[in-house]
């Protein structure tokens, strides 16, 4: 670095002096997240909106996150000066001679496997504490009208059939299939002996492909949470005479679920349902029941623990996709206008070791959350 | 970019297709009727489920981070395999602290990780 060079913290950096090693943006970025995070979690109460106070504040975050993108967006914007493009390389060890970035997508990568470690931790610890519902039931240790804490994992709603567990598993596959589309991108981005032209439309289509995935994903995570879906007549039979699929909404499946119902924990239910449900004769509730010391009924639960723990870690997944939206959006129209050459193809690389993490984890949220 | 190959052909596609099957044979694992042989083992059948289901997604995890991800065939996969792999040891701690807060740690641990065992 030139004797007379002083790269600032604020950008914008001068890359032919040799990478920054000083930047602001994080600790802005840090603050941001921190406001944000503690003023919407400060808005709602078991669901419940608390008022318009800590709305402000809301946004004075988002605003801090938004300025700090702007600090990190000002010294990277003179990643390529006058045409030229500057990857500069990690000097000492263990990284010498890796991309910088590289290293640095990497290091963040391994924070995020942290935060996804520790949602992971929680669901484990309360799904293994908090007795399974459908053993509570089992025990008979309920009385109708009382609620009991028990664990209701999601899918014991999102496995009971094909068709609720169809916008789950369309996910899983939309996730793999956008982790090879991506992958092509960056295959045809940085293959030398290729037509300009032909580079620039393989590059906008794959990237362009990954973006309606990612949308997809998002549009029947929003199905299966909040909307639900009709059936056609001829497979109402295949759904115990209903009409549509409910959304984990619709069966009370909340943050805030505190008597929450479920007709498999309904005695007269399964006893009109003998296709569907059954009490198993071994059960202490079925041997009750036949003694005539319990009355069935209909088991009422706080599912609150499970709920949140389920909503919690999938939709923390669904934000990390919601951001590679917002990356895809721009990549694709970089792409279009014929934004990516061998030259500068990494930067399709390092998008894409993120958005295979996101595959990567849902490929552990899928079945522990979904289908277990 | 890889410079190796599958079977001989693309690795891309090869770990594309592979994932694919993987996904599917999770899916009809959870659709099948495994009672049978849930009972021919000694258990119930949501333990089955969580097995077949953990033992399909190792490999698609390695399959992901190793060929997609290149943590295998590149000049630089091993230093960034062992970057990768780092939390490892925090996510054994927290595993490991998970099992110790269960409310049945005291009582219904099996024997070979209670007191009275290797000399202690």
């Amino acid at each position: 670095m030139s004797g007379d060079h002083h790269p600032s913290a604020w950008g914008p950096h001068d890359w032919r002096h040799g990478a920054p090693h000083n930047s602001w943006s994080p600790f802005i970025l840090s603050l941001g997240v921190a406001i944000f995070l503690f003023t919407l979690a400060g808005a709602f109460k078991f669901g419940e909106f608390q008022g318009w106070g800590s709305v402000p504040l809301i946004f004075v975050g988002l605003g801090v996150i938004g300025f700090s993108l702007l600090v990190w967006w000002r010294q990277d914007m003179s990643f390529g000066v006058d045409g030229e493009v500057f990857e500069p390389k990690s000097a000492g060890a263990p990284f010498q001679n890796i991309d910088i970035r590289k290293v640095a997508m990497w290091m963040f990568l391994m924070s995020e496997m942290m935060v996804f470690t520790s949602l992971f931790s929680t669901y484990m610890r309360y799904r293994f504490g908090i007795p399974n519902c459908q053993t509570v039931f089992e025990s008979g240790e309920w009385v109708e009208g009382t609620s009991v804490t028990c664990f209701e994992p999601a899918g014991h709603l999102i496995a009971s059939s094909w068709f609720h567990i169809a916008p789950g598993a369309i996910n899983t596959f939309a996730l793999i299939i956008s982790s090879f589309t991506i992958v092509q991108a960056l295959r045809y981005a940085k293959k030398k002996d290729m037509d300009e032209d032909v580079r620039r439309r393989k590059v906008t289509r794959y990237l362009g492909t990954t973006w309606l995935l990612a949308i997809l994903f998002l549009t029947l995570k929003m199905i299966e949470w909040f909307v639900g879906f009709p059936l056609p007549e001829f497979l109402h039979e295949f759904n115990h005479g209903d009409s549509s699929i409910k959304s984990l909404y619709a069966e009370g499946y909340l943050i805030n679920a505190d008597s929450y119902q479920h007709h498999a924990y309904d005695t007269h239910y399964i006893e009109a349902h003998p296709d569907d449900y059954s009490i198993p004769e071994d059960s202490a509730l079925y041997a009750m029941m036949q003694a005539g010391t319990h009355p069935g009924g209909h088991m009422m639960a706080n599912i609150q623990v499970s709920a949140t723990t389920f909503y919690v870690t999938t939709g923390t997944h669904g934000a990390h996709v919601l951001g590679g939206i917002v990356g895809l959006t721009y990549m694709t129209l970089k792409a279009a206008r014929g934004g990516y050459t061998p030259d500068n193809a990494v930067s399709i690389e390092y998008f894409g070791l993120y958005w295979h993490f996101v595959d990567l984890v849902w490929v552990l949220v899928f079945p522990f959350f979904y289908l277990y | 970019m890889a410079h190796y190959k599958i079977m001989g052909q693309d690795p891309y596609w090869m770990n594309f297709y592979g994932l694919m099957i993987l996904t599917l044979i999770e899916v009809l694992a959870v659709g099948a009727d495994l009672v049978p042989l849930a009972d021919s083992l000694g258990t119930e059948e949501k333990v089955v489920t969580l097995w077949i289901l953990t033992i399909i997604a190792i490999p698609k995890f390695i399959m992901i981070a190793a060929i997609f991800m290149h943590l295998y065939g590149d000049e630089d996969s091993a230093i960034l395999t062992m970057t990768a792999l780092f939390p490892a040891f925090f996510i054994l701690i927290m595993v490991l602290f998970v099992g110790l807060t269960h409310p049945d740690a005291a009582s219904s641990l099996p024997d070979w990780c209670r007191p009275g065992n290797y000399g202690l």
